[in-house]
């Protein structure tokens, strides 16, 4: 049996910032509409006209999950690793770890937070529904169970 | 929870220092927000007979409760005071931005700023989290707009949002804009000389917390069944008008604000020389950057000649845009001073004051957009606008110069705009419709244009017969009248009041007025529209998207009540500033004698003086002055009005001149 994971695909290069997906995913997350509690961000260059679309890349073997001291990084049911924030002692370990820098520190909060792909929305993440330009695909990949 | 707004608006006395904070409830009930909530502000604080270089004029930056929202297009901010664009005197009026800023400005936790005074040096105004502060800009005064905002982002990190002004705001170009991000700006009205007049550079602002949302299942249930719309052109004419629904928009076009799901026509990419994406919108996109674009300016007809101006090549196109944003200068301006002058070469005119000009010369232009920002030359000449430009020039040059720079700001000022002569295809009865509008407002009838007139014209334009017969369905839902949009003179006022009051419900939740209010279906292709019997739309998407962000339902009899008590406020600004009746008839009524350029039609004066009788009583306002009445006013709960507009209509010499400056031109 194998376990069914998913990606989201990012193409900074038709992004147009228009914030979108982190509304969204604050929204579904937060129950507001707060940049800061997003789980990717969006972040232009102005200087260059150049977006970035940061957000987990979901790897195989999370270096965040290894090195959270406190187990509160954890794979669900469909094998995506999310923060119990209850566990979470703060460390900040985790977003260290992360190779991609797609774990955020809300300061105001004192949370740590990471993409979950809208774990439970039985139509998968909010953010690639709302990208108007694609900028957002899911990505299904299925690995075997060692 | 209630969402929506943060609550404070924050005050600033430049000249002071002091800086302190309003609740923003005490209006939000009476005013919601953007537009609205300015209109009381400002009548309740800018001081009468002041013009709009004096230090007690205010800067009035309002967002609404879906700004910083998922509310699609909400991401927009509002900016009002008296404007030093407006001829013969300066009026109150507003100009709307769209882009990052009014959202940024929320999660700082701020609804709104009220500046007052002037700085006695340069200054930025700094704002985080819930603090501000005033820092010194003297490294920042002369910076182009562009530059400012890097340097700015650069000290802030990357999510700053900025609004920043130019050299042209430096140098009190008359309509010189305040910038944000690459191309949005608060521009027509002239707020950029505003600024520099205060010693105000710049606002930066960085806000990390969020807007609450009452009802977020239902913002978002709303937002995705909107989906992602496409502005489409349709007749070929236009590009505006009318929006096919696609599953994803992939023509990859840019957005002029946060939250915008759409996929605007309007909106465009160029490329600078050095590789980099330009992204433009309006005529500052998609029509900088449309070869012979600039050919639509041209027009010919009761004595008028406007001959077209050269488009210069996109890449070139896509640069001049880039530095009209950086010098800070409003584009329309080129929309009326390149035809001036090359009709100036087609009359053997030269050269003016020693010198020289080659208006479709790419480098003479550049040069001239330098100019016009620093003062120097020419551009010292016309940085007061073409307006003031033919006041100084009067005598030097020939009758029908003089005449023609009149005329294309005939509206006080302001480009002709949704008229139908010079400027957008307008067939009656919609430019009767906006000959209303210019009669009564503060500025010319941008967006309530875009969606009540212009939209919908095109359907007529693109079939007569088909767009005629859905009209009169959709008149008949909308405004209960199967005759409102039929091509005659009579009946118009329900439509332009109409119009109005949703272009200030717009502008004061806020969302984009060239995508709400949804007045019609969207057809998928032509084919689709042809077979359509009723393409009258969902009109009350922003009032269920008000509802899920604040908890607050209202009605659209409610919404309306707020809307028409604002935009009489606009109309109290008005009559202090000695605007009239008598004058708007006489200054506006030559412009509508020229014929449509798309139908030939015109109205004579005793015509005009009949439409702008018809729209008054509509309105509740008096036919002498075009002023509310005391029983309107008490009907819109302003009854503490009443005595200021009295004592204002016993002063006559309140009142501007009626005799238009056309007039002699008229007459000879």
């Amino acid at each position: 049996m194998g376990l069914k994971m998913g990606k989201i695909k990012t193409d900074a290069s038709v992004c147009r910032e228009c914030q979108a997906c982190t509304l969204a995913c604050s929204l579904y997350h937060e129950g507001e509409c707060n940049l800061s509690l997003a789980r990717l961000q969006v972040i232009k260059d102005m200087a260059r006209y150049e977006f970035q679309i940061l957000i987990c890349q979901h790897c195989e073997s999370p270096e965040c999950l290894a090195a959270c001291p406190s187990e509160a990084i954890v794979l669900n049911e469909q094998g995506v690793a999310v923060i119990r924030d209850d566990v979470c002692v703060r460390c900040g370990a985790c977003a260290e770890a992360c190779p991609y820098g797609v774990l955020f520190y809300n300061e105001a909060r004192d949370r740590y937070l990471k993409c979950d792909l809208c774990a439970g929305r039985p139509d998968g993440p909010l953010c690639v529904a709302i990208c108007p330009v694609g900028a957002l695909v899911l990505e299904d990949r299925v690995t075997e169970e060692a | 929870m209630a969402g929506g707004w943060t609550g404070k608006i924050l005050d600033v006395d430049l000249t002071t220092g002091k800086i302190s904070w309003r609740d923003t409830h005490r209006y939000t009930r009476d005013y919601l927000g953007g537009r609205a909530i300015a209109s009381r502000i400002a009548w309740d604080e800018i001081p009468d007979g002041i013009d709009a270089f004096d230090p007690e004029n205010r800067i009035i930056i309002t967002t609404g409760p879906l700004t910083g929202t998922l509310a699609p297009t909400s991401g927009r901010t509002v900016m009002s005071g008296l404007s030093p664009r407006l001829y013969p005197k300066t009026w109150y009026t507003h100009s709307t931005l769209g882009g990052w800023f009014g959202a940024e400005m929320k999660y700082a936790g701020f609804d709104g700023i009220v500046i007052q005074g002037k700085s006695p040096r340069p200054v930025y105004l700094e704002m985080r989290d819930g603090h501000a502060r005033l820092v010194d800009a003297g490294d920042l005064w002369g910076m182009d707009a562009r530059q400012t905002q890097i340097t700015l982002k650069e000290r802030m990190g990357a999510q700053a949002q900025i609004l920043a002004i130019g050299p042209a705001g430096e140098n009190l170009v008359r309509f010189s804009t305040v910038q944000h991000a690459e191309d949005n700006a608060a521009g027509h009205s002239g707020f950029g000389a505003v600024w520099g007049s205060k010693n105000l550079k710049a606002i930066a602002i960085r806000g990390t917390n969020g807007v609450a949302v009452a009802h977020p299942e239902r913002l978002m249930r709303e937002v995705l069944e909107l989906g992602t719309y496409k502005i489409a052109p349709f007749s070929g004419a236009l590009y505006t008008s009318l929006y096919t629904k696609t599953k994803t928009a992939r023509e990859h076009r840019p957005v002029c604000s946060q939250a915008c799901t759409f996929n605007c026509q309007v909106g465009n990419y160029g490329k600078a020389s050095d590789g980099r994406r330009i992204p433009g919108h309006c005529v500052g996109g998609i029509a900088w950057m449309t070869p012979d674009f600039l050919k639509a300016t041209q027009y010919s007809g009761g004595g008028v000649e406007i001959p077209p101006a050269r488009n210069f090549g996109m890449c070139e196109e896509a640069e001049l845009h880039e530095l009209c944003n950086s010098l800070g200068l409003d584009s329309w301006f080129r929309l009326v001073m390149q035809p001036w002058f090359v009709r100036c070469q087609q009359l053997g005119v030269h050269q003016i004051r020693g010198y020289t000009f080659d208006p479709n010369d790419v480098y003479w232009f550049e040069q001239f957009m330098r100019d016009l920002a620093y003062r120097r030359g020419l551009g010292a000449l016309f940085a007061d606008d073409l307006m003031r430009a033919m006041d100084e020039l009067e005598g030097e040059l020939p009758e029908e110069l003089i005449a023609l720079g009149r005329r294309l700001e005939f509206a006080f000022g302001f480009p002709a705009h949704r008229e139908g002569r010079f400027w957008d295809e307008e067939p009656l009865p919609f430019w009767v419709i906006s000959a209303m509008m210019y009669a009564s407002e503060t500025r010319d009838p941008t967006i309530g244009g875009h969606h009540s007139s212009l939209m919908l014209a095109d359907f007529v334009l693109a079939d007569h017969e088909v767009g005629r017969r859905q009209l009169r369905i959709l008149s008949e839902k909308v405004w209960g009248d199967p005759d409102a949009l039929e091509p005659t003179f009579e009946g118009k006022a329900p439509v332009a009041i109409w119009s109005q009051h949703q272009h200030m419900l717009i502008d004061s939740f806020p969302l984009c007025d060239f995508s709400f209010p949804r007045i019609i279906v969207p057809p998928e292709s032509r084919e689709e529209w042809l077979a359509a019997e009723d393409l009258t739309g969902d009109l009350d998407i922003d009032l269920r998207l008000f509802a899920a962000v604040t908890g607050i339902e209202l009605s659209r009899a409610e919404v309306f009540w707020i809307a028409e008590r604002a935009f009489t406020l606009e109309r109290l600004m008005l009559a202090r500033a000695g605007r009239h009746r008598q004058m708007e008839e006489q200054w506006l009524a030559p412009h509508f004698m020229l014929p449509c350029r798309v139908d030939g039609t015109s109205i004579d004066p005793e015509g005009f003086a009949r439409i702008l009788d018809e729209y008054l009583a509509a309105r509740g306002w008096d036919l002498e002055y075009g002023w509310p009445t005391a029983e309107t006013l008490r009907r819109l709960g302003l009854e503490d009005a009443i005595p200021t507009l009295e004592a204002y209509r016993r002063e006559r010499t309140r009142l501007i001149p009626s005799e238009s400056p056309l007039a002699v031109h008229l007459s000879s």
